[in-house]
């Protein structure tokens, strides 16, 4: 049997939404609600692509339609060229829910032979392929324990994980960091981007808005189930006529050179600031130091 | 990584049987309804202080009698929760969210009901059988003591009536029936949980149901004597019987008691009507499924 991956063809876009339009009927009134409106999106291959969007904007819709979880009202959706509405589509995707709630009976390395029996693997294949996924996702110490014993960036991480029991060439995340603490937050960070390095496609919900800058290749901005913004994430933040300069140990004679510099030019100089880290790095520093101070034998 | 598609598989639907199974044996209310029926059929043999005809006539009364109504109790109470437990986790997106066709899920789930519903049975059976054996040899042997001095034939002549009142080969096709009812009204609750917006409403329904079931032969046949049994009518009870299964006609109970035989063909028949049942509240379940909305 041919792999999954050969099967589909990796020339034509990962995701590929045509006119979608999803409206939900409400109960004993005529007028319905519309969830998403003539949704145009397109998903390169290799990508990390960020659907962002207040609460309520149509995110999640979005990717349900593409998982073949919810129909579309008008449009297509398709996978890899197929459409999403065919199970054979979902062989090249891997999803993770927003909150996921697994069975909390089954311990983490259960939870995933489920999972990927529901893929169709089985034997020493799986096993193998649990063990390099709990290994990936951190989790091989706790591979015995049962997931009701797990912590919330513990689940977000199993979660992941059985996304890609089957070895898709889709990720679909929706909300990824959703009530994980920074550290939760950055290691599930640091998996996307492990992802895109080995060429999977990524797209993921958030409403986070510095995560997705950190990891997106691009980003599309729904507000009210429209399309308001899409793009290369750099192109879409970039401010056209100015420039930043970042200047490590400089002394302020040469600050101010170039201040005057510039004075004399053409150009305005509208902020001279020192440089700072933001507060997450600030946050994951300090923790870590606590953390090595508590560990520390006396 | 090996993962091609077939439309229908196996593994699949018994990866999510053996889960749903697990699920279920986790239920408090799996253990309560079974420690109830094992104490009840237990207690069964401390109630009667009658000649040993009549004992054994209530042991086998009380202990299918609890039999019938456990397992569909069981039946309905686990059902009730799986696919709305499900969707209210969404662990129902994850699974979906693979390659599952929708029927499949539904195909595992009710799968792991029947699995539970027949260790169920197959325990609550064994435990019968168990005080059966005991009291028929507490019995044989008391007889003996009493027809000691008895010549040969007159002993031969007790023993031979105290094994005929204890062990009835009846017992086993009623027991198998009883398993069938219990399959087919869990097959209906799933069916009404597809478009049942809460556990409640579901069992609620399935109470409603239950007891139409028991009683609609008995208005079917009121109905018949008082009124024509003209084409429309028998349309009309025709969908009725389909809509609320003839739940009485799965009561075997009362004539294996009574010591009147079961036909091969009653039991056949009964036993096909309840296959029947269970496939089709199994395939419309699959179908509501198929096109709801996650």
């Amino acid at each position: 049997m041919p792999p999954a991956a050969s099967r589909f063809d990796m020339t034509d876009p990962a995701v590929a939404v045509r006119g979608l339009t999803k409206t939900f009927p409400v109960p004993f009134h005529r007028q319905s609600i519309v969830a998403v409106r003539d949704l145009d999106l397109r998903v390169e291959s290799g990508e990390v692509y960020g659907l962002l969007g207040p609460n309520g904007s149509g995110k999640s819709t979005t990717l349900k339609i593409i998982l073949g979880l919810v129909s579309p009202t008008r449009g297509r959706t398709e996978i890899f060229g197929r459409d999403s509405r065919l199970v054979e589509s979902r062989e090249a995707v891997g999803f993770l829910p927003e909150n996921p709630y697994f069975y909390k009976y089954l311990t983490g390395e259960e939870t995933l032979r489920f999972f990927g029996r529901l893929c169709g693997l089985g034997g020493a294949l799986l096993k193998s392929r649990i063990n390099e996924l709990l290994n990936l996702v951190g989790l091989t110490k706790a591979r015995k324990r049962r997931l009701g014993t797990y912590s919330k960036g513990m689940l977000q991480r199993i979660g992941l994980a059985q996304a890609l029991i089957h070895d898709p060439k889709l990720v679909v995340l929706d909300e990824p960091t959703a009530g994980v603490d920074p550290a939760g937050s950055r290691e599930i960070r640091d998996l996307i981007l492990d992802l895109r390095r080995r060429g999977i496609t990524v797209l993921l919900s958030s409403h986070l808005l510095a995560q997705a800058q950190e990891i997106c290749d691009r980003v599309g901005i729904l507000a009210d189930g429209v399309l308001v913004r899409e793009g290369r994430l750099q192109e879409l933040i970039a401010i056209e006529n100015q420039s930043e300069l970042v200047i490590a140990d400089a002394s302020p004679p040469l600050i101010d050179e170039i201040e005057s510099l510039v004075n004399r030019s053409n150009a305005k100089l509208i902020e001279r600031r020192k440089s700072t880290t933001t507060l997450e790095r600030l946050f994951l520093e300090a923790t870590k130091n606590d953390q090595a101070r508590m560990t520390k034998p006396e | 990584m090996k993962t091609g598609h077939s439309a229908f598989s196996l593994r699949r639907i018994n990866a999510i049987t053996v889960n749903t199974l697990t699920e279920l044996t986790r239920l408090k209310v799996f253990y309560f309804l079974l420690v109830f029926a094992v104490l009840l059929i237990g207690s069964s043999m401390f109630m009667a202080q009658l000649t040993f005809q009549q004992e054994f006539q209530i042991l086998k009364d009380v202990s299918l009698g609890a039999m019938s109504i456990f397992t569909s109790l069981l039946a309905i109470v686990a059902t009730a929760r799986l696919i709305p437990q499900d969707i209210e986790d969404r662990t129902v997106y994850t699974i979906l969210a693979k390659p599952v066709p929708r029927f499949e899920y539904v195909l595992g789930k009710i799968a792991g009901v029947l699995l539970l519903l027949a260790i169920g049975t197959v325990v609550m059976s064994a435990v019968f059988f168990l005080v059966l054996y005991a009291r028929e040899q507490t019995l044989l042997h008391v007889t003996m003591r009493q027809t000691a001095a008895a010549p040969r034939e007159q002993v031969e002549e007790a023993l031979r009536a105290v094994r005929a009142s204890a062990f009835d080969i009846d017992i086993v096709p009623g027991i198998v029936i009883i398993y069938l009812k219990a399959c087919l009204l869990a097959a209906l609750t799933l069916f009404v949980s597809t478009f049942a917006t809460t556990n409640i409403f579901t069992i609620v329904v399935m109470a409603f149901i239950y007891f139409i079931g028991h009683l609609q032969a008995i208005a079917r046949e009121y109905w018949l004597q008082t009124h024509s049994s003209a084409l429309v009518t028998r349309i009309f009870l025709a969908i009725v019987a389909l809509l609320f299964p003839d739940l009485q006609a799965f009561n075997l109970v009362d004539d294996i008691v009574a010591g009147t035989a079961i036909s091969l063909g009653l039991f056949f028949k009964t036993a096909v009507l309840g296959v029947f049942y269970t496939t089709i509240y199994t395939l419309l379940a699959a179908f509501v499924f198929y096109g709801k909305e996650l």
